[in-house]
């Protein structure tokens, strides 16, 4: 180890202008690269692909659309649609809807479509027609008073119309590869197109429009994403301003925020070379990437500074900074990139482009933050008056560092590892209540209050359609609506789910027959059945279109859509669990009923994959960690020293998300993951001190009020400045970046005081003898 | 060998006796918000409805599913004393001699593909169930077994012409025809001796023997009628049917529409309170009407807003109301949302 050091410090520092140059043209390129970085979101991303229900909805999704649909809601503010301006409005929303790029024109339902269609029982038969007629005039009266008796007769007051008549909707569904470049549809160009051409063009102070869906949502996080620049810049003042405390040199303070900014730079332009974009999920990333950059490269100017505190004059002393962190850097570096990447292993797209932004990202600062920057920081000029800057601020610390030191005593030691017992067990039992999923209704992502989950409110208010439905699909030979049996076990079906508690209704091909039957009959509701009678079963199924969603062209597949009452983990797993028992009693080896589709089929499988994940994934990252301070160190003493602490801290951090009411969901799932992957980097520094010390023979005390005074200040300081600086985002626009700032401030902050308070007291019980 | 396959045949028919071949009715919480259909108020009150649902309340306020042998529809209940039998699609014909406690099954035969839509006791031993395509079936017995009758006399004067034709001509084939030309009977309704009938394309009904033969009464109306009411001492007649269609009648011979202010079809007729009666129907539409009525008949919609004597006013849900009962001052609706109360104050 000591060999390689060596060799790369000569060769890098007798060829300080080459470094830099080769440094300088790889900025110039990546940074044009990463000005060609796109925003870039996409619904398939977001699912777990592999997962058995998400095989289910892609089979299907042709036939019965998907997930991904788009609900815009028009209201009139003066609380009832009929009138000429409404109908107007409702007409052009309609038609802009149609022509927007990317949206499946076949499924754009409103009241305006030819399929709304009513039907009323008359002597003799049915009569019909469609609820807005052809020769439809809005400026009549009598006209509007029709459509009006026509809304009412085809039943889709909560639906197509709100209840209070003060809205009424336009559906659709949207295409996955966009019919003009063949190419995957851009879904946030679509969203934006959303707001102009129908928000911006029809909200006025007589019309509201609410728009709802997976495209809308997205669209609205990565506008809020964009405030991240903004917490961007104030987290680099943040961090210049604390740099220059701690360095009170104003090159020491530029230096690390120079080469951390670069490391952004080509973790983003790395990004376009691999082909990825920008997911507004993870912008973040960037962010994260400065802040480890900061972190490293305060200790390495920490490093400087202690060398020309003792005379060394700015080459050597960059030289041997360079010479001893790039071990325990390069250690903790690698440790977190093995810690980004180990959520690799979770089947969802978006949570590996997470997985290898991050790691590309700390990877890269092995290069600009312990090569880079030491080089760059040999040509300083050290006056005078900063070293004894720098000395004086040594002995102003040195009485605080000797009573931390007291956490390494035997008396102190036993408290501390006692404290820390009873904190964790009170935080593993608290985290067994962790609840997986979304825990709130409307968009997580996004507040409450944004205009997105208020628009989820508004129409989950004024209509009876909800956006939580899970369909369970029933898959069968062709032509099985024509059987009685078939249909009868879907009715049945249908029923004891409606039943099941969360479940607020059901519709299926069954239940609409059902009602058509009835038609056939008079209206009268006594023939509300399924019809033994197959010519009268076919004769009821053929007035159910296939544009209803509730069957494919041949009838061999039939979807039980299920409305939920919300979207919570707990309501999703016992409508799920409800599904798998029930279904046993009506599946044969041609009749199955498969899970599942819809919003909430989504998240089952998100739900289901988020937590068979999070395990595996604790014992990756944990078992990364280990790995690398076992090689590392060499001792296993030293190892646990250091891996306790952090696990304890996660362990803590699942607490604090039980007790936010945070729910482990996509976003957040990679938050404890990144924390330890980060956290553990303060243990490594003093440790790989202490280590050194202990084996030259040192008492444990000794040992590390040694690494307390060579590395002490540098990890209290960036704990706090990586907490400042996420904290910050305790103000964003967007809900999930809130939570992941709440909680990696904690795991900074706690990680930081678990490497300072509790890993000695470890040690100490480790070596007790010493 | 040939015996043991005889008895294989044997064990066959057996399992598939139509009587032992349906599942058990399944107990829903939400059964009392299912589709019901019928109710009846001794001193305890049952329901009946889809999937075989029946509730029984003692008091109107607490209702309690019971399980019974079939999944089938039950469209029709009637209650005389502790007896209950209640009937439905699959000409199934439940029965139960403890106030709904246990329940045996008397008629089940889904093969016929018709269900029966009412049903009506005379005392505990004699009592007819009626339904789809003139199915008409009497017990003596108290539904130890059922005897299906065929009233051709319900059939208007063209159609039995028609059928007397035939009949010459093939005893067979008449009773094809008889069987397939015959109306739905949708209610059956008894006062004092008399017995009257409603039913498909015009069908109303009376007849004075217990319904072993029936007298058409004409309306004139080629529309369904769901249900006919003797509304007074007199005799007077009211009947009411698709599209919000009423005809008033003193003696059965002359029928005056009556405006009823509504186009959903009107399923039932309540008698409220002295002059009060009520019909409902689709849509969750109350027609509350004033004996005697008068300035109704044959009135047209537009004078609805002034009309004192008929008022139609639509429940919040709007599901259809097929009957309203009451339970110790309290008015139910039995209606496709399930058991309502209603506030007809």
């Amino acid at each position: 180890m000591t060999k390689f050091t060596e060799i790369a410090e000569k060769a890098i520092f007798s060829n300080r202008p080459i470094v830099i140059l080769l440094f300088a043209l790889a900025t110039l390129f990546l940074g044009y690269q990463s000005s060609q970085l796109k925003l870039d979101a996409g619904f398939e991303k977001n699912i777990p692909l592999n997962h058995e229900y998400m095989k289910t909805y892609m089979k299907h999704r042709e036939n019965f659309g998907g997930a991904n649909s788009i609900l815009v809601s028009v209201c009139d503010k003066s609380g009832n649609i009929l009138n000429q301006n409404f109908f107007d409005t409702l007409k052009d929303v309609h038609d802009q809807l149609f022509f927007i790029n990317g949206v499946n024109r076949s499924l754009v339902v409103s009241l305006f479509s030819p399929s709304t269609r009513f039907t009323e029982i008359v002597e003799g038969g049915f009569a019909g027609g469609p609820v807005i007629p052809a020769d439809f005039d809005s400026s009549r009266p009598e006209a509007l008073q029709l459509v009006a008796a026509n809304i009412e007769k085809a039943k889709i007051v909560g639906r197509q119309v709100s209840n209070d008549y003060s809205c009424a909707m336009v559906t659709a569904q949207l295409l996955d590869i966009d019919p003009e470049t063949g190419e995957a549809l851009d879904t946030l160009s679509l969203a934006a197109e959303l707001e102009e051409k129908l928000r911006g063009q029809y909200e006025n102070d007589k019309i509201s429009i609410h728009i709802i869906g997976f495209a809308k949502m997205i669209g609205d996080v990565a506008d809020g994403a964009k405030d991240v620049v903004m917490f961007f810049a104030i987290a680099i003042a943040i961090t210049a301003v604390m740099v220059y405390f701690f360095s009170r040199s104003l090159m020491l303070t530029l230096l690390p925020l120079i080469c951390s900014v670069i490391a952004v730079i080509w973790q983003m332009g790395l990004l376009t070379v691999l082909g990825f974009g920008l997911d507004p999920m993870s912008i973040l990333v960037p962010f994260l990437v400065f802040a480890i950059g900061v972190s490293h490269g305060v200790q390495m100017i920490n490093a400087v500074e202690k060398r020309a505190s003792r005379g060394m004059d700015a080459k050597s002393a960059s030289m041997s900074a360079f010479r001893t962190l790039l071990v325990p850097g390069g250690i903790a570096l690698l440790s977190d990139t093995v810690g980004f990447m180990t959520l690799l292993v979770i089947d969802i797209g978006i949570i590996r482009e997470l997985a290898i932004t991050a790691s590309v990202g700390v990877a890269v600062i092995i290069l600009t933050n312990l090569l880079l920057l030491p080089v760059l920081m040999s040509y300083l000029k050290l006056n005078k008056s900063d070293v004894e800057d720098f000395s004086e601020k040594e002995s102003d610390t040195s009485t605080f560092w000797k009573i931390t030191a007291g956490c390494a005593n035997k008396s102190s030691a036993l408290v501390i590892v006692g404290i820390t017992i009873v904190l964790f067990v009170l935080g593993l039992i608290q985290s067994q209540q962790m609840k997986i999923g979304d825990l709130h209704a409307g968009a997580p992502a996004l507040h409450e209050s944004s205009r997105y989950n208020q628009d989820v409110f508004s129409i989950t208010d004024k209509y009876e359609v909800t956006v939580d439905y899970i369909s369970v699909l029933v898959e069968t030979s062709a032509e099985a609506c024509t059987s009685h049996a078939v249909m009868k076990a879907i009715d049945d079906f249908q029923w004891k789910m409606e039943n099941v508690p969360g479940v607020q209704s059901t519709v299926s091909l069954a239940s609409v027959a059902k009602v058509v039957n009835a038609g056939y009959n008079e209206g009268n509701v006594k023939w509300q059945v399924l019809p033994r009678n197959q010519q009268t079963l076919v004769q009821a199924m053929s007035r159910v279109p296939t544009s209803s969603g509730l069957l494919n062209n041949d009838c061999s597949v039939m979807p039980v859509i299920l409305f939920m009452e919300d979207h919570k983990a707990e309501s999703i797993e016992r409508v799920v669990d409800a599904v798998k028992s029930y279904r046993d009693e009506y599946e044969t080896d041609d009749l199955k009923f498969k899970l599942a589709s819809g919003p909430v089929g989504v998240m089952a499988a998100t739900n289901e994959a988020v937590s068979a994940a999070q395990d595996p994934m604790m014992l990756y990252v944990f078992g990364a960690v280990i790995l690398l301070c076992l090689l590392s160190f060499r001792s296993l003493r030293a190892t646990l020293s250091v891996v306790i602490p952090l696990y304890v801290v996660s362990i803590l951090a699942q607490a604090l998300m039980t007790y936010l009411q945070i729910g482990l969901t996509v976003s957040t799932l990679p938050v404890i993951a990144l924390g330890v992957g980060i956290g553990v980097d303060y243990g490594i520094y003093i440790l790989s001190t202490m280590n050194a010390k202990l084996k030259e023979g040192a008492s444990v005390e000794v040992a590390y009020l040694a690494a307390l005074k060579e590395r002490g200040s540098a990890v209290l300081f960036t704990g706090i400045t990586l907490a400042i600086g996420v904290s910050t985002w305790v103000f964003s626009s967007l809900k999930f970046q809130m939570d992941m700032g709440i909680l990696l401030t904690f795991m900074f902050v706690v990680n930081m005081l678990g490497a300072i308070i509790v890993l000695p007291a470890i040690a100490r019980l480790l070596w007790w003898r010493r | 060998m040939n015996s043991m396959r005889r008895l294989a045949c044997l064990l066959v028919l057996f399992s598939s006796f139509p009587l032992s071949a349906q599942e058990a009715s399944f107990i829903a919480p939400l059964a009392k918000s299912s589709v019901l259909l019928d109710a009846k108020v001794g001193d305890y009150l049952v329901v009946v409805g889809e999937r075989g649902h029946v509730l029984l309340s003692e008091d109107g306020e607490v209702f309690e599913q019971v399980q019974v042998p079939t999944q089938s529809t039950l469209t029709a209940v009637s209650m005389i004393g502790d007896n209950i039998w209640a009937a439905g699609h699959d000409a199934v014909i439940l029965y139960s001699g403890d106030r709904g406690a246990t329940w045996t099954v008397q008629n089940y035969e889904p093969e016929l593909e018709r269900p029966f839509l009412d049903l009506h006791f005379f005392d505990v031993n004699e009592g007819i169930a009626i339904g789809a395509y003139g199915l008409f079936y009497r017990t003596v017995d108290g539904g130890l077994t059922w005897q299906p009758e065929r009233h051709a006399e319900l059939l208007d004067p063209m159609d039995q012409e028609y059928l007397n034709e035939i009949r010459q001509e093939s005893e067979e084939f008449y009773l094809q025809e008889l069987d397939s030309i015959l109306p739905h009977l949708n209610r059956v309704s008894e006062s004092g001796d008399a017995l009257f009938m409603a039913g498909e394309t015009g069908l109303l009904a009376s007849s004075s023997d217990r319904g072993k033969s029936w007298q058409r009464l004409s309306a004139n109306y080629a529309g369904s009628f769901f249900d006919i009411k003797a509304v007074d001492q007199q005799g007077t007649l009211l009947a009411v049917g698709l599209r919000g269609n009423a005809f008033v009648s003193e003696s059965g011979e002359t029928w005056t529409k009556v405006q009823t202010c509504t186009t959903a079809t009107l399923n039932s007729l309540y008698h409220h309170e002295d002059n009060t009666w009520i019909a409902v129907g689709n849509n969750g539409v109350i027609t509350r009407l004033q004996l005697p009525l008068q300035q109704a008949l044959d009135a047209p919609a537009s004078q609805c807003d002034s009309l004192s004597e008929v008022t139609t006013t639509q429940t919040a849900d709007k599901s259809a109301i097929v009957n309203l009962v009451s339970v110790r001052d309290q008015v139910f609706a039995v209606s496709a949302q399930g058991i309502q109360l209603l506030d007809l104050k």
